[in-house]
């Protein structure tokens, strides 16, 4: 899970912004560096395709580079971000519906035998159906708070929601994975 | 033991929760094997979720590259530029208006006053010039020619003062913007 900002990151973010507002391509680069593992695994849990994820991230960050001089400092650039970011994966899963079926996808690290990598694939798969399963709004707010760590009040930021809508959307879709993955959290 | 403090559950695992209340939440959990239990689900949902991996992504240093070259050329620049070239200040703009008001004024007042000398003179005559009480018109309106050629002159320099402070205003502003540009592009 991406930790939640300090304050020193902010700053440094709050640097690079300011630079980049003024044409700085290579702060803009900088802030790119910083925010592209997030956003990419934000659109990659909302969408379920890694391709479509890393496309419609870097569509994010154009957008981002095209509206630096909205930005308002006195905001949080990452609730900013992450709303632009979620503009994005919604307009990837309206546009083109991910090629693979997300249980389907690749996994990264294996387990050790051929045995426990196909069993804790199937774990996975289902822990991703249950996600895909949930409602966009549902996922949104499930997706932003346990991957990305962002807190209720970045998250109502972002998609634009008061803090208790989040709260209330976070309890729902907390809810029914619990309903959906019982049996895993059970061996767990 | 106290009621139980499920709805705080989520806010405290998420870490959102005030000093005060998470110390109640933490003392209350102490003795609550029900609501212990609450919390070990979610941390458990969450183990659980963050336990699936992300599949391998491109380097980040290759993404910020690819993201480079899709951004349009100085559109941050451009829209800054526009947005960084202030207005002109209202009392700038309201000196000159303000001078053509007055003296438009003035040169109307002095227009009609020489117009209406002029013309009594003209059909009145010496009975005119008696009525009114001036011996020689002529000088009466040679004065009021004079005193229009100072307003005129008056109100040409102010009007070359605001000129010359609004050239070197944006001049100013001109400079200050370029080199704000060249000092990030190179």
């Amino acid at each position: 899970m991406t930790s939640p900002q300090t304050a020193p990151a902010i700053d440094e973010d709050r640097k690079l912004i300011a630079s980049a507002q003024l044409g700085d391509r290579q702060a803009f680069g900088e802030l790119v560096c910083r925010h592209q593992a997030g956003v990419v695994s934000f659109i990659y849990r909302m969408c379920g395709d890694p391709r479509l994820a890393e496309d419609a991230a870097q569509e994010a960050f154009v957008r981002v580079w095209q509206n630096l001089n909205n930005y308002k400092p006195q905001y949080a650039f990452r609730s900013w971000l992450y709303r632009i970011a979620a503009n994005a994966a919604l307009d990837v899963l309206r546009r083109e519906r991910p090629v693979a079926a997300i249980e389907d996808l690749p996994l990264s690290d294996k387990g050790p035998t051929p045995e426990q990598a196909a069993e804790q694939e199937q774990r996975n798969a289902q822990i991703r159906r249950a996600v895909s399963q949930l409602s966009e709004p549902l996922r949104l707010v499930l997706v932003l708070r346990e991957y990305e760590g962002l807190s209720y009040q970045e998250i109502a930021g972002a998609l634009d929601i008061p803090t208790g809508t989040v709260m209330s959307r976070l309890n729902t879709a907390r809810t029914q994975l619990r309903r959906e993955l019982a049996t895993l959290l059970e061996e767990a | 033991m106290t009621q139980h403090l499920l709805e705080w559950l989520p806010a405290y695992h998420d870490g959102e929760l005030s000093r005060s209340r998470r110390l109640q939440v933490e003392t209350h959990l102490q003795d609550c094997p029900s609501c212990r239990a609450e919390l070990e689900a979610l941390q458990g949902l969450s183990a659980l979720l963050q336990a699936d991996p992300l599949p391998a992504h491109t380097p980040v240093e290759r993404f910020a590259g690819q993201v480079q070259l899709l951004l349009p050329r100085n559109s941050a620049a451009r829209a800054r530029r526009q947005n960084s070239t202030p207005a002109l200040p209202g009392w700038v703009l309201g000196i000159p208006m303000t001078l053509l008001l007055v003296g438009s004024f003035l040169q109307a007042g002095l227009w009609m006053t020489s117009s209406l000398l002029a013309t009594g003179w003209f059909f009145g005559g010496g009975a005119f010039a008696a009525w009114l009480g001036s011996d020689s018109m002529p000088d009466t309106l040679g004065t009021l020619f004079l005193l229009n050629l100072t307003l005129l002159a008056g109100i040409a320099s102010l009007w070359m003062a605001w000129l010359a402070f609004w050239w070197v205003w944006k001049r100013n502003q001109n400079i200050s913007v370029t080199t704000e540009l060249l000092e990030k592009e190179y």
